[in-house]
């Protein structure tokens, strides 16, 4: 019951709280540029939640086993090697690379596969998927997880990191989704000349982002109606 | 020795990770492979890839798809491509091509601002669309009402309102009917270029000649003079029209053009040298080029 009101909290701040775009202003590109339709949107939105929990499943893997301090592998080549006790290989430096390596090669490998199997799915979202490959909204969900699993006394499962992932892709498409319906009403106002185009869409991000303000503090609300629930 | 291991490690395991993606992505894409017609790759590279729409497809790649497939039979449909597109892709199908001529874009008005009567002060909106919901911004509900949707419709800067009513450069226009799709009174039809210089009716006033006399002193009376004179014209609902079937067939415009009391047979397109040489002695604005340098190269800016 612990665990699954943490991956609750998890979820309801990957998505509401700590928004992904509206929080950390990662993922503007797809944000912006793909946000003229709300259909459009949407489909971007789940080819981002799909791409995300692969790639958030790889790179949990790879730096459980051989990225972290402390992780299985290097300390069992430091032994093999006959190193001292006590100190240990640390390869977090290969993050940044190992992610966008991981990305993009699992991004061209599902590309493949649906492209033979789900024709119907690759016309869809066939033309954003190589797109993703370079969405930042992705590598930040892989460095978000990496930032867990560097203390050892509090090392997150891949449940943890999933959780994190699937909420980070659905506050993206929350997020998208409703700028695209903002915006598809915004080209039948009034805008002033000189902020046609990106600059009333900047400004209207900048409203939501402080309009998703709001939800901070949430989670210590769910937290204490969870932790009543568990507590009866 | 710390570094030492670090640095062989990483190396030994980025090494790893890319021979084994690399196989992995080598192995999918035999695995995975869909085959493609390579006929429509080749039409997708013969077609100009402006994704304007103009040939009924959401893009190029469908319309590459739909000929490809069969489906479209058509290879003349691409405006932007004109002629020597429409040859590239009938090469690559193996078929024959009927001659084609690249259709443009043709204004059915000739009233200039002070051509049309009965007009009235407008302070609403200035679009055509807008313009159109109102009753008497101008007499003439068919005619051009030059508010210039159509030029912002424009993506080649092709067709420009100049004293009220659009006008189209025919040296810029690519026949992509963006601004006839943009036109509220669809007055603006594409015209096959058969010569580089074509007559056309410019009016599309279907009232009675007296209702016409009213609100336009050029438009089209609906006399039926020049039907007496060719074939090439027909009457439609008081209006004459000319038949671009027969267009060839026709020798004597002069006849046609000499009968017409109004203004509404005219020839647009590219002059022929005998024009050029019959207005040599009058004085015609200079072509204005396009200039893509940006003013802030040269402004000054102060305090």
């Amino acid at each position: 019951m612990e665990t699954v009101s943490s991956l609750i909290l998890i979820f309801i701040g990957a998505a509401l709280i700590n928004n992904f775009v509206l929080h950390y202003f990662v993922g503007i590109c797809p944000f912006l540029g793909v946000s003229r339709r709300v259909d459009t949107a949407f489909g971007m939105g789940l080819a981002v939640t799909f791409v995300i929990t692969i790639a958030s499943f790889l790179s949990w893997v790879f730096t459980y086993y051989i990225l972290r301090p402390g992780a299985p592998l290097p300390l069992w080549v430091w032994n093999v090697m006959g190193g001292a006790e006590g100190a240990t290989v640390d390869l977090s430096v290969l993050s940044y690379i190992m992610y966008i390596f991981v990305i993009a090669s699992s991004v061209q490998f599902v590309e493949m596969y649906v492209r033979k199997f789900q024709p119907k799915l690759y016309e869809s979202f066939g033309v954003f998927l190589p797109l993703i490959t370079t969405n930042c909204a992705i590598l930040f969900a892989c460095l978000e997880i990496m930032k867990h699993l560097q203390d050892p006394t509090q090392l997150w499962g891949l449940h943890e990191a999933l959780v994190l992932a699937i909420g980070g892709g659905v506050g993206f498409t929350i997020a998208i989704s409703l700028m695209a319906g903002i915006r598809e009403e915004l080209d039948l106002a009034d805008v002033p000349e000189a902020l046609k185009g990106a600059g009333i869409a900047l400004i209207v991000a900048g409203i939501m982002a402080m309009a998703f303000m709001g939800f901070t503090g949430v989670d210590r609300g769910v937290e204490q109606a969870l932790m009543a629930l568990i507590g009866r | 020795m710390v570094t030492t291991v670090t640095l062989i490690l990483a190396a030994v395991i980025l090494a790893l990770l890319a021979v084994g993606m690399g196989w992995v992505l080598g192995w999918a894409s035999r695995v995975f492979y869909v085959e493609v017609d390579p006929k429509v790759e080749a039409i997708n590279d013969a077609l100009p890839g402006a994704n304007c729409g103009g040939c009924g497809y959401v893009g190029c790649g469908a319309y590459a798809d739909a000929l490809g497939s069969g489906e479209e039979e058509d290879v003349t449909l691409c405006g932007p491509g004109g002629v020597s597109c429409a040859e590239a892709v009938a090469a690559i199908l193996g078929i024959e091509m009927t001659e084609t001529w690249p259709y443009k874009a043709v204004v059915h008005c000739a009233a200039h601002w002070d051509d049309r009567l009965e007009k009235m002060e407008y302070t609403g909106e200035r679009t055509c669309t807008a313009a159109n919901l109102v009753a008497g911004y101008q007499g003439c509900t068919f005619g051009c009402l030059g508010l210039g949707d159509c030029e912002r419709a424009c993506d080649y800067d092709a067709i420009h309102v100049i004293d009220g009513l659009s006008t189209v450069d025919y040296e810029a226009c690519t026949g992509c009917k963006q601004c006839s799709m943009a036109c509220p009174r669809n007055i603006i039809t594409m015209v096959p270029f058969k010569r580089s210089e074509m007559l056309v009716v410019a009016c599309s006033n279907h009232d009675m000649g007296k209702d016409v006399s009213k609100v336009c002193t050029v438009g089209c009376l609906g006399c039926m003079s020049c039907t007496r004179e060719s074939d090439l014209m027909e009457m439609d609902n008081n209006l004459s029209s000319i038949c671009y079937d027969d267009y060839e067939q026709c020798e004597d415009f002069e006849a046609i053009t000499g009968k017409c009391k109004r203004a509404s047979l005219v020839w647009v397109g590219t002059p022929t040298e005998a024009d050029i040489a019959a207005t040599a002695d009058e004085e015609v604005p200079d072509r204005i080029e396009v200039d893509f340098k940006t003013t802030v190269d040269d402004t000054e800016w102060r305090g």
